[in-house]
């Protein structure tokens, strides 16, 4: 029973994962109208699908980089499976709870945040409420860049900044290049550019982010005793990820790509161009590397840099800092909700409490969506006009916006 | 070493490999759109042949560069890596 919520919850962490995250590759392209709304979000939903079906290796340590709940070989701890495996379970339906109440909140504020942040951020807050603070692996040991310090916080610091570099550069030379050529073949020309680096960012999101889910719901079929094999996870489980998140990827989170594509920077197609073949340099390059990171992160570096690499530009660094404001407390939030949710799980105890926080969580979606139709943002007004809210911008002295 | 010593040193090899990749292709790319705009001519420009058969090479190292890119995806997906320890690039595992 426990084991079912699990499962059901993990699919739904996938489809917000999905939603969250089609800004990131097709925010750039929306923006500047090389592909219609609708048309781009299927696009890279059939791309996320292809490439969750891609993804053949086994991401079954996924949360091994974060939290001490399995052994190195992907098989849970001993002392937490003697149960039939609650312990665990709870331990993960708390964590991805954490991740799917942090990553509706953020698209209701209509901001990209970090989603496998906000799976690890409600991993550890589930895993210190359960094991207490020994439980998180927080600086690995030392072999290798691990832990959430390695994996998590310095990518975070450090991923959006070479982003940013690269679309800067490649804008710049860009605008350098095509000076004087008729708008008639940059048009075009960057339009096709614009789409087929956005498709790579895409395929690569389907291949890296409908894996986490899979080594989670593996994970817990593991522990509950209905699969065995560390080598290999179930069909159904892969193809379950893959359509939650090409479904996530189709149905758009338009408030994310509406803030990525017109709150930042007034995005021109060589702009888009450079961002997107940025984001996917920078992703493909690191993920060959082994340097985890966030497409989030990098993509909203990419579309920062190209708006600092375009002359005359102007970047709205107060969204920007909103962003960065966000990252920094995604992991601490979705802990905190991971934690509380496991507390109570805990004190109700057994199925009755697992099917306790589910309901909440079930309560806080419903709450979020119906909070989201006040102010609905679609595939029909995703391009309008970014005006900031009056009330803010009284609040920010001058000098900070005039850059 | 550290974590630290750990980030900066993948974060300079991102850093290059994203300069050469993710900024090198779409400035190859653009010097594509210019020169098939001067082999069209237009404007007091007059036409110059050339200019397409430079943009269409152009746009060929870039397509490789995106199929590059594509291989790495789908390696990794079935647990191999790409080696550039030959000059060309080789599928190996992991």
């Amino acid at each position: 029973m426990i084991l079912v919520l699990v499962v059901v919850t993990a699919l739904g962490f996938d489809f917000t994962n999905g939603f969250h995250d089609t800004a990131n590759a097709m925010a750039t392209s929306i923006a500047t109208r090389a592909l219609r709304p609708k048309v781009a979000v299927a696009l890279s939903g059939i791309l996320n699908l292809i490439g969750a079906f891609l993804s053949v290796e086994v991401a079954l340590t996924v949360s091994n980089a974060v939290v001490r709940i399995q052994n190195s070989d992907g098989t849970p701890k001993e002392s937490l499976t003697s149960d039939g495996g609650t312990a665990l379970l709870l331990i993960v339906l708390a964590g991805l709870i954490g991740g799917i109440v942090w990553n509706l909140f953020t698209w209701l504020l209509g901001l990209p945040s970090s989603s496998s942040h906000a799976l690890f951020g409600g991993l550890v807050g589930a895993t210190i409420a359960g094991l207490g603070w020994a439980g998180v692996n927080w600086n690995g040991n030392g072999s290798k860049l691990d832990g959430v310090v390695g994996k998590v916080i310095l990518p975070a610091l450090i991923s959006p900044l070479i982003a940013g570099v690269v679309a800067a550069v490649g804008t710049w030379l860009i605008y350098k290049v095509t000076v004087g050529v008729a708008a008639r073949f940059t048009e075009n020309g960057f339009r096709w550019g614009q789409i087929g680096s956005a498709s790579l960012v895409s395929l690569a999101h389907g291949t890296n982010d409908a894996q986490k889910t899979m080594g989670v719901i593996t994970l817990a079929l593991i522990a509950a005793g209905d699969w065995t094999d560390t080598k290999n996870i179930p069909f159904w489980v892969k193809a379950a990820c893959a359509v939650a998140i090409a479904l996530g990827t189709y149905l758009g989170g338009w408030r994310i790509i509406r803030t990525l594509g017109k709150g930042l920077v007034e995005i021109a197609p060589p702009q888009g161009m450079a961002a997107e073949s940025s984001s996917a340099a920078v992703i493909l390059a690191s993920s060959h590397l082994g340097f985890a990171l966030s497409t989030t992160h990098v993509a909203t570096g990419s579309i920062l840099g190209s708006g600092v690499g375009k002359p005359g530009a102007q970047v709205r660094w107060r969204v920007a800092g909103r962003m960065v404001a966000t990252w920094l407390i995604t992991l601490p939030a979705a802990a905190v909700v991971g934690a509380l949710m496991w507390y109570l799980g805990d004190f109700v105890g057994g199925v009755a409490g697992a099917v306790v926080i589910f309901a909440l969580l079930l309560v806080a979606a419903g709450g979020m969506w119906l909070r989201s139709r006040l102010a609905p943002v679609d595939h029909t007004n995703v391009n309008d006009e970014w005006d900031e809210p009056a009330a803010v911008a009284e609040r920010v002295p001058t000098g900070a916006v005039s850059r | 070493m550290s974590n630290l010593g750990f980030a900066l040193e993948g974060a300079w090899k991102v850093l290059l490999a994203g300069l050469i990749l993710g900024a090198g292709l779409p400035v190859l790319f653009a010097l594509g759109i210019r020169s098939l705009a001067a082999g069209a001519g237009g404007g007091t420009a007059a036409p110059r042949p050339t200019g397409k058969v430079v943009a269409y090479a152009l746009f060929a190292i870039v397509v490789l560069g995106v199929l590059l890119g594509l291989t790495v995806i789908v390696a990794s997906g079935f647990g191999k890596t790409i080696s550039f320890d030959q000059v060309y690039p080789a599928i190996v595992d992991k």
